[in-house]
């Protein structure tokens, strides 16, 4: 051999050899190599190298290297992989896991857990991506969005102006169309007896010529013509005329009477979230508009435009600045800026406010797909955990693989096939999951019924893409791990250079995967406690026993009257809105004469307070009969004179004047309780008595047979009046209605906990397996030595003791913070806070489902015997 | 006679006969570049190689591993039959037009 400095440039050898693939071109580095030697010895050895370097590239570049590498490709031998081949680690691996059935099992049941919320997630983002991709004319589409830069900073808005539909039809010949749509219209509608409460859009005529919603009745052009039309969905026209024929059908509302004059498919795979239309020309009739109000405020109004075909961006901008400077006449010291979104753009976006419908926006698709991760990744850790513990058996099969030939690359392919092979089938598995967990998800979800995600080819293919690539990352690992192994080693049964101990990787990936199950897990401890805590929790009122009947149409007094008539009610007082669940009613109060303040009211009946057992701070309620032409006598809680005494007030400040002039006093103080549900601030409220505005009454029953007692209150209820329908329902159901956000979140809690703790114990289960296979030996020979049970079990089972305290140690100050500083804080204002007995429970549970599976483990290797053991390999 | 014999091919193929059995392809390289007083690359060289033997006009086959190339073989190359004939044809062709009495290509 030579000396080393006379070596041909090694990179050079290599790349040629890289790029040749295989191919044989021994001959070819001889060429080089000898020429390289000769130059070397008589020309300069530099010299030499630069002209070997020459000679590598035009052959890297000629056709005898293309042409070998060519006829490679189909020898017998060859180390890439081939489909054949592919086929081959297909069935290998299946055999594989059919025969160890522990391993699969427990390996697919953790991945299609761990997928599932990834699934659902995907599934949601595949609807909202498709949304609105069915109309025909979608990319001719825009919303106009506004942008505002004023003194509070710059925001995007969804909704614009509406007075510039009009504008950009008249004075620009490239809008073929535009649409003004308003939102927030959600009036009751009284049918037969009943009022039922609908949400809706004011649209303006063009509505249907832009958009290509199906109308199953009525012409496209002329249903939203006329001042009070209406279009109902198909499903809304079924819960009002069932089967008669809705078209010319009045429907009358507190904003007037509406005619019934088309009838539209449901909305579906659409951003919009209507129960019905009404045409715009109602409102703008309603509302004479002078220019300043048209420019004026345009929250929750949106407008859409429908171009010509191949309309140059450039037009569009510039028509839209123009606009957007007359806009800004109206808006000094704020420059407004007015943008175009492609229908197929509008969701999901990333930070525009006020939008409409469902409005997803890509912040929350992102925090839902990181969940979905959080619940994933220790899902795939756990995969390359029990891989590698497999090391022991499968290491022989790989030594003979490679011995007989099988390249690097042909071995990762072979664990990462086998690993996709796995995730499909966890993918089947996880689809079985997904399907009643987004029923259950979908239910909980605003506007959950115009997103379309069943099961399409789109959505498969997603799907398919996303296990292979969980296949591809999950198997990445082992398959670097197995393709370095050291045949010489693997064939004597040894694993080279491989630790027994747990590596700190996996112990800080255990500690992070109890750490996350922890956190879920005392999570729904805590948000149970909340809930347990607002159906029991005393309001600042007495619900217990209280029937709500909503009136309707029915005489009030009489129908007090003959209720109270009624042996099992004990006391009768009307609402107008019921304790326990949001108000909405709010009323302007004048302190003063240039300040306003905004409170709600309630209005209730006679021994309203008595009857509910509020408790006055101060005065008496009985003083509300005394009500008089001049002067109303009101209650009101602590935090409204709290809210009132910042004000200069007159001199007697149990006098004040609502916006509508009526004069009030105060006759009672009540305690600042929670009229409204525990997530709320405590607000300003008034109490004024009226029988006119009651809505609904309310009845204490004692009452030894409720179905009894309801049937007889219906029977008296039907003697005043047939027609008006007796609807009772106790006080505390409609309570708990209120709650039903927390309900979801228990549901979600518990899914994502159930998740994140099988996955975890799964993963254990494979961590000590992996330790104890490998020291199976060491416990036989302890064994022999005298070892006892006990001490067996303490030194299995010590390290991942140590490891879950250690989790358990981050998990409760994080819980603490996050939740009871955070999250409750939010959910429930006034609730109890994160108490220490849901944590200790928590974390005893999780110490015992550990355990169990540590124990199930430890056992099979401690019990056994120790001479077979020892024979063992 | 499949393919159309070109001049280097020809120079190749000649070379070929001339080396014997040291023909290789730095030999055959070197032996060119001598003659001719070009620069060829070696890429260059075994991409005609390689052509030629797809032609059908030479065979190669791997001798014994040698100590001055670190234990790499050589591949040696030989004419077929097809290749004689075809040198042949070419030989008489230019024969016969430079036996013609009018040429006048004296220097």
């Amino acid at each position: 051999m030579k000396t080393q400095q006379q070596h041909p440039p090694q990179f050079a050898v290599k790349l040629l050899r890289w790029w040749a693939k295989g191919s044989d071109i021994e001959d070819l580095i001889g060429d080089m190599d000898e020429e390289f030697a000769y130059r070397a010895e008589n020309e300069s050895l530099l010299k030499a190298r630069l002209f070997y370097i020459y000679q590598t590239f035009s052959l890297i570049f000629s056709y005898a290297v293309k042409r070998r590498k060519a006829s490679a490709a189909y020898s017998d031998y060859y180390s890439a992989n081939t489909g054949a081949m592919i086929m081959s680690y297909v069935k290998i691996s299946v055999r594989n896991f059919s025969k160890h059935k522990l391993f699969t099992l427990v390996n697919v049941v953790g991945l299609a857990l761990g997928m599932s919320v990834c699934l659902l997630a995907l599934s949601i983002a595949v609807a909202i991506y498709q949304t609105d991709e069915w109309h025909a004319r979608k990319a001719d589409i825009y919303q106009i969005n506004t942008f505002i830069d004023d003194q509070y900073g710059t925001r995007t808005f969804a909704s614009t102006f509406p007075t510039i539909a009009d504008k950009l039809t008249a004075d620009y010949p490239f809008v073929e169309e535009a649409v003004a749509v308003r939102s927030e219209f959600s009036p009751a509608f009284l049918v037969n007896g009943s009022s039922i409460s609908f949400d809706g859009y004011y649209a303006s005529r063009s509505f249907f010529e832009i958009f290509d919603f199906p109308l199953l009745q009525g012409d496209p052009g002329t249903v939203l013509r006329d001042p009070n039309s209406i279009v109902l969905t198909q499903s809304v026209a079924y819960t009002l005329f069932r089967d008669e024929d809705p078209i010319g059908k009045m429907l009358e509302t507190a904003e007037g009477a509406f005619q019934v004059t088309g009838v539209m498919a449901d909305p579906r795979s659409t951003h919009l979230y209507f129960d019905f239309l009404a045409s715009a020309s109602t409102y703008t009739q309603q509302a004479d508009l002078t220019s300043t109000q048209q420019w004026g405020p345009f929250m929750d109004n949106y407008v859409y435009i429908r171009v010509r075909p191949n309309t140059p961006q450039a037009s569009m901008k510039e028509a839209l600045a123009q606009v957007a400077s007359l806009a800004e006449e109206y808006h000094p010291d704020t420059s407004i800026e007015l943008q175009a979104t492609n229908l197929g753009d509008v969701v999901p976006q990333w930070n525009v406010s006020n939008n409409i419908g469902i409005g997803w926006d890509l912040p929350s698709l992102y925090f839902f797909f990181s969940i979905g991760l959080l619940i994933l990744v220790p899902a795939i850790f756990n995969y390359t955990n029990l891989s590698i513990a497999r090391a022991l058996k499968r290491s022989k099969e790989i030594g003979i693989r490679k011995v007989v030939g099988a390249g690097t690359g042909q071995v990762k392919t072979q664990f990462i096939v086998e690993t996709m092979v796995l995730t499909f089938i966890a993918l089947l598995g996880s689809v079985l999951i997904y399907l009643p967990v987004k029923e259950q998800f979908l239910d909980m979800i605003y506007a959950a019924e115009v997103m379309d995600t069943s099961m399409g080819w789109i959505q498969l293919s997603v799907f398919l893409i996303f296990c292979l690539l969980v296949g591809w990352f999950a198997g990445l690992f082992p398959a670097r791990f197995f393709a370095s192994l050291n045949p010489v080693y693997t064939l004597k049964g040894q694993l080279s250079g491989q630790k027994v101990s747990v590596s700190g990787i996996k112990k800080g990936l255990f500690v992070f995967q109890f750490f996350v199950s922890l956190v879920f897990i005392i999570g729904v401890g805590a948000i149970a406690k909340q809930y347990a805590y607002v159906l029991n929790n005393n309001h600042g009122f007495n619900s217990d026993n209280v029937l709500v009947v909503p009136f309707e149409r029915m005489d009030k007094q009489v129908a007090i009257n003959e209720l109270r008539a009624h042996p099992d009610v004990k006391a009768v007082t009307t609402a107008g809105q019921l304790p326990g669940v949001p108000l909405s009613n709010e009323v302007k109060v004048l302190p003063n004469t240039q300040d306003t303040l905004e409170v709600n009211q309630v209005y209730i009946g006679e021994e309203f307070v008595e009857q509910l057992g509020m408790t006055l701070v101060w005065g008496s309620a009985t003083q509300l009969n005394e009500s008089n032409q001049n002067e109303e006598k009101v209650l009101v809680n602590q935090s409204f004179l709290k809210s009132m005494s910042v004000f200069d007030q007159q001199s007697d400040s149990l006098q004040f004047t609502l916006a509508d002039g009526t004069q009030c006093r105060i006759v009672g103080i009540t305690e600042d309780f929670n009229y409204e549900p525990l997530d709320r601030l405590i607000r300003p409220l008034i109490f004024r008595q009226s029988l006119a505005q009651s809505q609904y009454a309310l009845l204490t029953v004692n009452s030894s047979d409720i179905q009894l007692t309801m049937s007889e209150l219906e029977d008296i209820w039907h003697t005043i009046d047939t027609n008006v329908h007796f609807e009772a329902t106790f006080l505390d159901d409609e309570i708990e209605k209120a709650y039903s956000f927390i309900r979801a979140q228990i549901k979600i809690f518990s899914y994502l906990s159930v998740l994140a703790i099988s996955i975890s114990c799964l993963g254990l289960l494979g961590m000590v397996s992996y330790t104890t296979e490998n020291r199976t030996k060491e416990i036989a020979i302890r064994k022999i030595m005298g070892a006892t049970m006990n001490s067996l079990y303490f030194l299995l089972t010590k390290d991942f003791i140590r490891l879950i305290g250690i989790s358990a140690m981050i998990a409760i100050p994080f819980s603490y913070l996050f939740y009871d500083k955070l999250f409750l804080y939010f959910l429930i204002r006034y609730g109890p806070g994160l108490g220490i007995q849901e944590v200790v429970v928590s974390i005893i549970f999780l110490f015992a489902v550990g355990f169990a599976s540590i124990f199930w483990q430890t056992s099979k290797v401690a019990s056994s015997n120790p001479s077979e053991n020892l024979r063992y390999e | 006679m499949k393919g159309y014999l070109g001049e280097f091919e020809e120079l190749v193929l000649l070379t070929i006969a001339n080396l014997g059995d040291g023909a290789y392809g730095l030999a055959l390289l070197r032996d060119i570049n001598e003659r001719t007083n070009r620069n060829l690359s070696l890429g260059a060289m075994h991409s005609t190689l390689t052509r030629l033997e797809e032609k059908g006009f030479i065979t190669s086959y791997l001798g014994e591993p040698t100590n001055e190339r670190g234990g790499r073989r050589k591949r040696y190359f030989e004419l077929t039959d097809n290749a004689i004939v075809a040198l042949n044809d070419m030989k008489s062709l230019r024969d016969q037009l430079w036996s013609n009495p009018k040429i006048d290509l004296s220097l």
